[in-house]
């Protein structure tokens, strides 16, 4: 299964959803957190999982990306089911995961955080070219500890591997958390622009309103089940309910 | 001039053999977050195997070097991760500590066991390319193996530079310290890269050995050979566990300084020697001190393993009088020489309940409890005793002042080290004991200090007497055993109080967040000092008792690999318990000697298969380590899966009836000599755990046939996953049908998939 696979068969199964979760259920320990959950994002569409906090969006994302297993039902990635198989290698096969609050190593820096995007296969000369393109203000702190960075920058950091990376799916967990309204725009026009490209994407949100603006689909997460999916206009009235209900 | 640049190259390549070892600790810290205190250890059994190849079977010496550095010691760290290390993910700083630990004082044994330190030819460990092997500079001649050890190491150093800087995968052994997940994420395989890292800094510390051990030039020794490479760990804080070149330029400074001492140093002053030994160690203790440290970190509540529970008051008075009760019936039946065992353990047993209260309770931690124990013994042989010859007592006084000097010296170590914690700190506290050992307790001259003309350790060994109190006279051995029993008790009792106090509350708040308990406006400074010093205190006292039980005491009773080895076995008893104390105690001394004993008296009585016990008397010797290393797995202790299976066995009367009674028939037919000694033991083994098995089955199958107890309300879903039924089941407990919105249907409902 090569990355680009899912590319070439494009017109093929643009119709079959490239991530499908099936009754997925998980636990931390003897705690189940998720109980039965089913979802599946068509290629290149945008869905968003919204939902407070504490209500598994975090933990689909990690099902999903091989970090943690699923206790039963089953993650399929284009038709394949994955259960069991390593986050790294799912990585390599063309999943970006950019995770909560933490996209970035640190103590290293920005390019040397670069250069570990190229484990998925693509030359550190592209991925630095495609980042500094995109992001000029990484080019200028190439050398600077990635820690010492600004919330906003670091973000631009793990943007910058989802973009150059050439990933067939992305995950984004809590992209704005902790970020300036101005540069949460900015990052959700950048995920807008690579959906175009053919990607498909899964983000998980709190804060709902940036997000359904580029969204195709939405899910309410409540309780570690799905409540309520739809188009995000559907889901206008739902989503207070989510959040002031219960 | 010429002294000088000799001994320059000698302290250059002896710096450099300590940067080898220090780099191996640098990589392997690296990529797991462990600080490998296993590293001088794995240096020691290569620098053994070497010689086993090289000069014990005679083969050339690329083939053994090939042998040692290329396949054995690789295969040796990538072991280690694999089988140990690797589950120490998710432990507390105390249990990532204490395993590498029992990695150390396992391989110590293993190699005594090997290469038996009494045989009679020293073994003769030489410089490469022979003993003659030199080159002349002008005036001074320095042996090609200096020269290779120094080239080696800054080989080594811009090696280990360039991997890190300019190769994806020692960058990525970088980024699997800041995050693994994340480099998991981004295709890279952590596992893999601590595995490797492991290997790695395997090689270096065999590396380091053989190039070392030459060079030192005394006869090759297990625990000596262990402590030489510790010296580099000084170098290794130097870099801060990061920085290369810094970790170059430390172990270089302290190889030089310790070859100037040597070479400058006036040979009259007799202290001369220690004061070079204990170098590495001072040097430690600095930088240690003198470095910036982590700020307090708020933020992250670290999700541990490790789970203790603190008895009631009542429990602990309980738990005392039955200490006392069954110290008694053991000492109706045992001999004489069981009785000083048993003593010897429980005196063990008050120092390892210093380490509980400081680390169990406060989650400081101290590596050197026996060092304070050192101490203690030291100021009751100079003024705490009256009377002379078999008259000698030690005085309550001097017993006060022991603690009280002893405390004084834990504030004086705590004071500097209060901003350190967790690996800093023990490191600070190994210092300290590696200081005492070969600073303090080697002090056999007279000095004039402060005026006052002693010797800080007469003769090589102090004899402290058994104590008289007021009109209590403790000398006999039977009293004295009482008195420790008691004192055990009392400390322990006075613990558990002690936690449930205001104080206690803070300790363990600031053993879980030292911010939020600054930000709660505790002075995290008294309170650390204060932990230390009571916990010094009763490491005194302890040290003391042991003293007295022995009788005549040398300095390799305070050695500071027994106090690992003690601070190893409270964390497998469970460092949160009084009891994890009691267990180290027993199982340290008594469970040891007497495996010990059997073992070899099988071994007369059965001596056509002799050798086979034989072999399980050195497995014994193994033992605790072994047992020190299966701590990653159950980081909570041998106390609580004990304390969690006396819980089960709580709930049926019958069970506890059968068990108690049982008992107390064996120990009738003992204590009636109807059955000998071993007979008891191995009965009382038999009942213990048997039954107990034999039950809880009895048990569980009764539970299963039966109707399931119902769960109170408040407690369903803690114990297995939550479901919706549990929901309505709580709503009908709470009365509160039709309050809850969100029903098990609504929600099925709900979870449909998109349709694309």
């Amino acid at each position: 299964m090569s990355e680009t696979h899912y590319h070439e068969d494009h017109g093929a199964i643009a119709d079959a959803p490239l991530i499908e979760l099936v009754d997925v259920r998980a636990a931390y320990g003897t705690i189940e957190v998720l109980h039965g959950i089913s979802l599946s994002v068509p290629q290149g569409s945008v869905v968003a999982l919204l939902g407070p906090n504490g209500a598994g969006k975090s933990t689909i994302l990690k099902v999903v990306s091989g970090l943690l297993q699923p206790t039963a039902g089953e993650v399929r990635l284009a038709g394949r089911v994955v259960n069991g198989a390593p986050a790294d290698e799912l990585a390599r096969l063309g999943l970006c995961t950019i995770p909560e609050g933490r996209g970035v190593f640190p103590n290293l820096t920005v390019r040397e955080n670069l250069w570990m995007a190229t484990m998925s296969g693509v030359p550190l000369a592209d991925v630095e070219e495609i980042a500094y393109a995109r992001f000029p203000r990484l080019g200028e702190r190439r050398k600077q500890l990635a820690g010492t960075l600004s919330g906003g920058e670091q973000q631009m950091l793990s943007m910058a591997r989802a973009l150059s990376v050439n990933p067939s799916v992305l995950l984004l967990d809590e992209l704005s958390m902790g970020l300036a309204p101005l540069v949460v725009a900015n990052l959700y026009e950048i995920v807008a622009q690579v959906s175009q490209e053919g990607v498909s994407i899964l983000v998980s949100e709190q804060f709902a309103r940036t997000v359904l603006g580029i969204a195709q689909y939405a899910a309410i997460v409540l309780h570690g089940t799905i409540t309520k999916v739809g188009t995000p206009a559907e889901l206008e009235d739902e989503l207070s309910a989510a959040y002031l209900g219960s | 001039m010429q002294t000088f640049l000799q001994y320059t190259i000698l302290g250059l390549a002896i710096g450099g053999s300590y940067f080898i070892a220090a780099s191996g600790l640098v990589v392997t810290y690296t990529t797991s977050g462990i600080f490998n205190f296993a590293q001088g250890a794995i240096a020691m059994l290569a620098v053994f195997t070497y010689w086993q190849f090289r000069w014990g079977w005679n083969w050339p010496a690329p083939l053994a070097l090939l042998m040692v550095l290329g396949v054995l010691a690789p295969l040796l760290g990538a072991a280690l991760y694999q089988v140990v290390m690797k589950n120490l993910r998710g432990t507390s700083e105390v249990t990532k500590i204490i395993v590498p630990i029992g990695v150390m004082l396992g391989f110590q044994a293993l190699a005594t066991w090997v290469w038996n330190p009494t045989s009679s030819t020293p073994r003769q460990f030489q410089k490469f390319f022979g003993p003659n092997a030199f080159v002349h500079f002008g005036s001074i001649k320095v042996s090609w193996h200096e020269i290779i050890a120094f080239v080696i190491a800054i080989a080594i150093a811009v090696g280990i530079r360039l991997l890190f800087v300019r190769t994806r995968s020692g960058v990525a052994m970088r980024a699997v310290v800041d995050d693994p997940e994340l480099l998991q994420l981004n295709g890279g395989r952590p596992e893999r890269l601590a595995l490797i890292s492991w290997a790695g800094g395997s090689f270096l510390a065999a590396l380091a050995g053989i190039l070392i051990q030459p060079m030192i030039g005394s006869a090759m020794s297990a625990g000596q050979l262990t402590l030489l490479v510790i010296d580099a760990f000084a170098a290794a804080m130097f870099g801060r566990l990061r920085s290369l070149p810094r970790t170059l330029a430390g172990a270089l400074v302290i190889g030089l300084t310790t070859t100037y001492v040597i070479a400058y140093f006036p040979s009259k002053w007799t202290w001369s020697s220690s004061f070079r030994n204990s170098l590495p160690m001072i040097f430690l203790f600095i930088v240690l001190i003198v470095l910036p440290q982590d700020r307090l970190r708020g933020a992250t509540v670290l999700r541990l393993r490790e789970r203790f529970r603190m008895p009631s008051i009542r429990t602990a008075w309980i738990a005392g009088l039955v200490l006392m009760v069954v110290v008694f019936c053991l000492k109706v039946i045992m001999e004489r020489t069981a009785v000083n065992t048993l003593t010897l353990a429980l005196t063990f047993a008050i120092i390892a309940l210093s380490l509980v209260l400081l680390t169990g309770f406060a989650g400081e931690i101290n590596l050197a409890a026996l060092s304070f124990g050192a101490i203690a013994v030291i100021v009751v042989y100079h003024f705490g005793t009256t009377g002379s010859g078999t008259a000698a007592r030690t005085t309550l006084w001097g017993i006060l002042l022991a603690a009280v000097v002893t405390a004084l010296v834990g504030a004086v170590i705590a004071l500097p080290a209060l901003r350190l914690r967790g690996l800093y700190l023990a490191l600070a506290t190994m210092a300290f004991g590696v200081f005492v050992s070969r600073m303090v307790l080697t002090e056999r001259n007279e000095r004039d200090i402060f005026g006052l003309k002693f010797t800080i350790f007469t003769a090589g060994q102090l004899t402290i007497p058994k104590p008289k109190i007021g009109p209590f006279d403790f000398n006999s051995p039977d009293a004295f055993l009482f008195l420790c029993a008691g004192l055990f008790a009392i400390i322990g009792i006075g613990m558990v109080y002690l936690r449930h106090s205001g104080y206690g509350r803070r300790l363990a708040a600031m053993k879980d967040s030292p911010a939020a308990s600054a930000t709660l406006g505790m002075s995290v400074v008294r309170l650390k000092l204060s932990i230390f010093m009571m916990s010094a205190a009763i490491a005194g006292i302890g040290g003391v008792m042991m003293a007295a039980q022995i009788g005549t005491v040398n300095s390799d009773r305070f050695d500071i690999l027994l106090s690992l080895s003690l601070m190893m076995i409270t964390v497998v008893g469970g460092i949160g318990y009084i009891s994890g104390a009691l267990f180290a105690g027993i199982f340290l001394i008594a469970f040891v000697q007497m495996l010990d004993l059997t073992l070899k008296k099988f071994a007369v009585d059965y001596s056509s298969i002799e050798a086979i016990f034989l072999f399980f008397v050195s497995v014994v010797t193994v033992l605790p380590a072994t047992i020190g290393i299966t701590m990653g797995k159950n980081p909570s202790g041998a106390v609580s899966d004990i304390v969690a299976g006396l819980d089960q066995i709580k709930q049926s009367k019958p069970l506890v009836i059968t068990l108690v009674g049982l008992e107390a028939a064996i120990w009738a037919l003992a204590a009636t000599d109807i059955i000998t000694n071993w007979h008891f033991v191995i009965l009382t083994m038999v009942n213990l755990f048997i039954v107990p098995v034999v039950g809880g089955k009895i048990l569980l199958a009764r539970a299963m046939r039966g109707v399931p107890k119902p769960v109170p309300p408040e407690l369903i879903g803690i114990d297995r996953p939550f479901t919706f039924d549990d929901l309505a089941e709580m709503d009908r407990a709470l009365d509160l049908e039709g309050v809850v919105v969100l029903s098990a249907e609504t929600v099925r409902e709900g979870a449909t998939g998109v349709s694309a």
